[in-house]
């Protein structure tokens, strides 16, 4: 009886522990990740492209994934720790979604970050299970259903975010403007500085003298080395930009504000 | 000599037992209010069901002739709920049972609301009525996630204060174990909003 008891609390412990849970794969390198196989490849990549293209835009993560079976586990358990686990959104805007399907349990869900609940709220995550992903899957229509749910997130964004991604572009630019121009006016200082110091022979006594007073001769040093700073700076946003204009996708943003928000169906 | 010797050497090892002291204490500092922060985000799960309420009553209500003593359950567990506040830096295990209840009452009164809500087909299509379904579905999803972040953090907390030589300084310091919500009957009620 004691023994039983025992074993009870031991397996009660195993479960709390998350042996019995289903196992979450290692973060993928895309955005679409059909376990089960239901999609084509063609649909897959399509799906994909407009992804990455959607995140390039508003930096907004939606991503896809399509398992054969929970394993026993609730979809809202399961899909709140994937999302959480791989980190879905930008870090600081906690802007993820993910489109949860288990194909044999046959459960939907469409887990959302707290960054885009804004306009992504509980209730519109449910319509769009039920008027778009369930009717789709029904007909056994996978990709319809996908890509449907992913064209009304992107049209509920719409409202929100396209503001939001012309203000990023705005300051942008103006950000690359500055640096532009801190660059220019740095290397200006330095060869006036360097043509200085060869004409007079560094600091003479009629550059220190009458620089000194008004504190121009140190601060010759002091307008130098912000301008390389900013120059630093500025290399390291384009390598940026290039990165993420290019083929390769930077990973999930590592965004972990997942908060329970978003909804659920079957079909 | 021996004495400079064995004087150098007590400085020193006080010197590292302060610093050790130190950091320690920052330690549970920032778990405490690691705690702190948790905690909030269980408020404001629990307030934003709340605040969900009176417009699911005005919204049940307006449909014909649906049960009254429905609603006024939930009403009434609802402002009970509210009355019940506590500090969780220093609430016992009994006023977080207690406040825990109190909230168990909200679950069991809107679960029973939901089940009912099913026999009401005009409801079933009534499109503000769904929508507050599935928002307060979420926020039962935030409540369990932001109780169980609780329990995590808390727990992490807990072991800082406990362990020895830590629990000294805890001691001296005034760092209290945090009480912790405890799986009960109540949590399994939680209103089980389905669509058929």
């Amino acid at each position: 009886m004691k023994m039983k008891s025992l074993l009870l609390l031991l397996s009660s412990l195993w479960v709390m522990n998350g042996v019995f849970a289903k196992e979450i794969p290692a973060r993928p390198q895309t955005l679409v990740n059909d376990y089960a196989g239901v999609l084509s490849p063609a649909q897959s990549s399509a799906l994909e492209q407009k992804l990455r293209a959607y995140e390039d835009s508003t930096s907004t993560q939606i991503a896809i994934v399509i398992d054969r079976s929970l394993e026993g586990e609730d979809a809202f358990e399961y899909s709140f720790r994937l999302a959480q686990a791989w980190g879905i959104g930008q870090k600081d805007k906690d802007n993820g979604v993910l489109i949860y399907v288990a194909q044999a349990e046959r459960k939907i869900r469409i887990v959302t970050n707290v960054g885009v609940q804004g306009f992504l709220t509980d209730a519109l995550s449910k319509r769009i299970i039920e008027n778009t992903i369930t009717p789709a899957f029904k007909k056994g229509d996978f990709y319809a259903g996908l890509d449907g749910a992913v064209n009304d997130i992107i049209k509920v964004a719409a409202g929100e975010y396209t503001n939001d991604s012309k203000g990023n572009a705005a300051a942008g630019g103006a950000i690359s403007f500055l640096i532009l121009a801190a660059i220019i006016i740095g290397v200006f200082v330095l060869f006036s500085v360097l043509s200085r110091r060869s004409n007079n022979g560094g600091r003479g006594y009629y550059g220190g003298g009458r620089y000194d007073d008004r504190g121009y001769g140190p601060g010759g040093g002091w307008i130098i080395f912000p301008g390389g700073g900013f120059g630093g700076g500025g290399s390291d946003r384009n390598s940026d930009w290039g990165g993420s204009g290019g083929d390769d996708w930077g990973g999930f943003g590592g965004s972990d504000g997942f908060d329970g928000g978003g909804a659920g169906g079957d079909w | 000599m021996k004495n400079l010797v064995s004087a150098v050497v007590l400085i020193l090892v006080g010197l590292i037992a302060l610093l050790g002291g130190c950091s320690t204490y920052n330690g549970m500092v920032n778990a405490d209010e690691d705690v702190d922060n948790a905690w909030g985000k269980v408020q404001s799960a629990y307030q934003r069901r709340a605040d969900l309420i009176p417009n699911l009553v005005n919204t049940v209500k307006g449909v014909a002739n649906f049960e009254k003593s429905t609603l006024t359950a939930v009403i009434e567990a609802r402002s009970k709920a509210t009355s019940v506040t506590i500090d969780p830096a220093n609430a016992t295990p009994e006023q977080l049972a207690a406040f825990q209840q109190a909230q168990g009452g909200i679950s069991q009164s809107l679960g029973r609301l939901m089940v009912i809500a099913e026999q009401y087909p005009e409801l079933k299509a009534n499109q503000s009525f769904l929508e507050l379904q599935s928002q307060l579905e979420g926020t039962e999803n935030r409540i369990k996630v932001a109780r169980d972040n609780y329990n995590d953090v808390s727990t992490a907390y807990n072991k800082k204060v406990r362990r020895f030589p830590a629990s000294l300084i805890a001691g001296m310091a005034g760092f209290k174990q945090k009480s912790q919500f405890q799986a009960e009957q109540n949590a399994q009620d939680a209103p089980d909003v389905k669509f058929e």
